[in-house]
């Protein structure tokens, strides 16, 4: 381009990117009614990115999304999840068991704990006491 | 985004494969072929095409709803081109044309780096031409093109998929449509005959 003047290369990329006003269209187009190489230049900026809009999208390989599934990982928060909807009544009684269970250990311990304790002393003592 | 996808992120977040399915059923072609464009391979489009909808998946719990899906993937998609480009880049470039050949580059004569035979005749010569244009460009020019016209996107979308200004992705756009109209005359020998 000859003339190019950085005027013009600025209003081509406004006019392109639709960012220029009517006037600067106007100015713009009287301008290349009048410049050979500007006229040129912006009819090839126009063919060269028009012709990417052309462009097929690629073809895929039929199983492409099967593919991708099969590399997902397993899902196993949703089978559960599946399960438990399924079945809320042995979900239920399944986590009242934990706690229960729990509660009938700790008094179990509770009640044998301080007097097994007293014992072990008593042993010791006594021991100790022989050996002397 | 519409109800229709929200609904299914919502269920993606809670590891419903079969709704994923569907999200990869609705973008695969734009992925795909925004891989293609960017390295020009189809096989390996494939593969990073697939890779980019898997990473969606694993960090699906990351995207934030009230954004747009494909946003996030193209972004997702773009990257992974990008590194599956500069992992390969060669110290001296293969597209150069090997000085007494016609049209021969070094390229065209590795192994695994050329287009099947078939595949050729698939892949019109307009477009083989064109995707070698699109190939000529800096990686940041190319990105800007191919989603600015080939992929159709608005400015502002890919100002987002790039997390860039607006100002940025329209200067890169800029420098990246006068390289292509530059070098898109040269290789038609200057006459004006490009396809319309």
């Amino acid at each position: 381009m000859t003339c190019l003047n950085k005027r013009y290369a600025s209003l081509m990329n406004k006019v392109l990117d639709g960012d220029a006003t009517v006037k600067e269209r106007n100015e713009l187009f009287a301008h290349l009614a009048t410049c050979d190489s500007c006229d040129r230049h912006f009819k090839e900026l126009k063919r060269s990115t028009e012709i990417l809009n052309h462009l097929a999208h690629p073809q895929l390989s039929a199983d492409f999304t099967k593919n991708v599934l099969e590399q997902l990982p397993a899902e196993k928060q949703h089978v559960l999840r599946e399960w438990t909807a399924r079945h809320p009544v042995i979900a239920t009684a399944a986590i009242c068991v934990v706690p229960m269970s729990l509660l009938f250990v700790a008094a179990g311990r509770q009640n044998s704990m301080p007097k097994r304790h007293g014992e072990d002393s008593y042993i010791l003592v006594n021991q100790t006491g022989s050996r002397n | 985004m519409d109800q229709k996808e929200k609904r299914l992120i919502k269920k993606v977040k809670k590891g419903d494969h079969q709704a994923f399915a569907d999200l990869v059923d609705r973008y695969k072609n734009s992925v795909c072929s925004i891989c293609l464009r960017m390295v020009g391979n189809r096989e390996e489009a494939e593969d990073l095409s697939q890779e980019a909808f898997i990473r969606a998946y694993n960090n699906i719990s990351k995207f934030d709803s009230d954004r747009k899906f494909s946003t996030w993937l193209f972004r997702i998609a773009t990257n992974l081109s990008i590194d599956s480009l500069r992992r390969k880049k060669p110290s001296v470039s293969l597209d150069a044309e090997i000085p007494g050949t016609e049209g021969l580059a070094l390229n065209t004569l590795l192994p695994g780096n050329t287009v099947p035979p078939d595949e050729q005749i698939v892949m019109a010569e307009t477009e083989q031409w064109i995707q070698k244009e699109i190939g000529a460009l800096p990686d940041k020019y190319r990105s800007a093109v191919i989603l600015k016209y080939v992929e159709d996107l608005s400015l502002k979308e890919i100002s987002e998929i790039m997390r860039l200004p607006v100002g940025t992705v329209k200067t890169r756009v800029h420098r990246g449509r006068e390289m292509l109209r530059k070098n898109m005359k040269e290789s038609r020998g200057g006459r004006n005959d490009m396809p319309e």
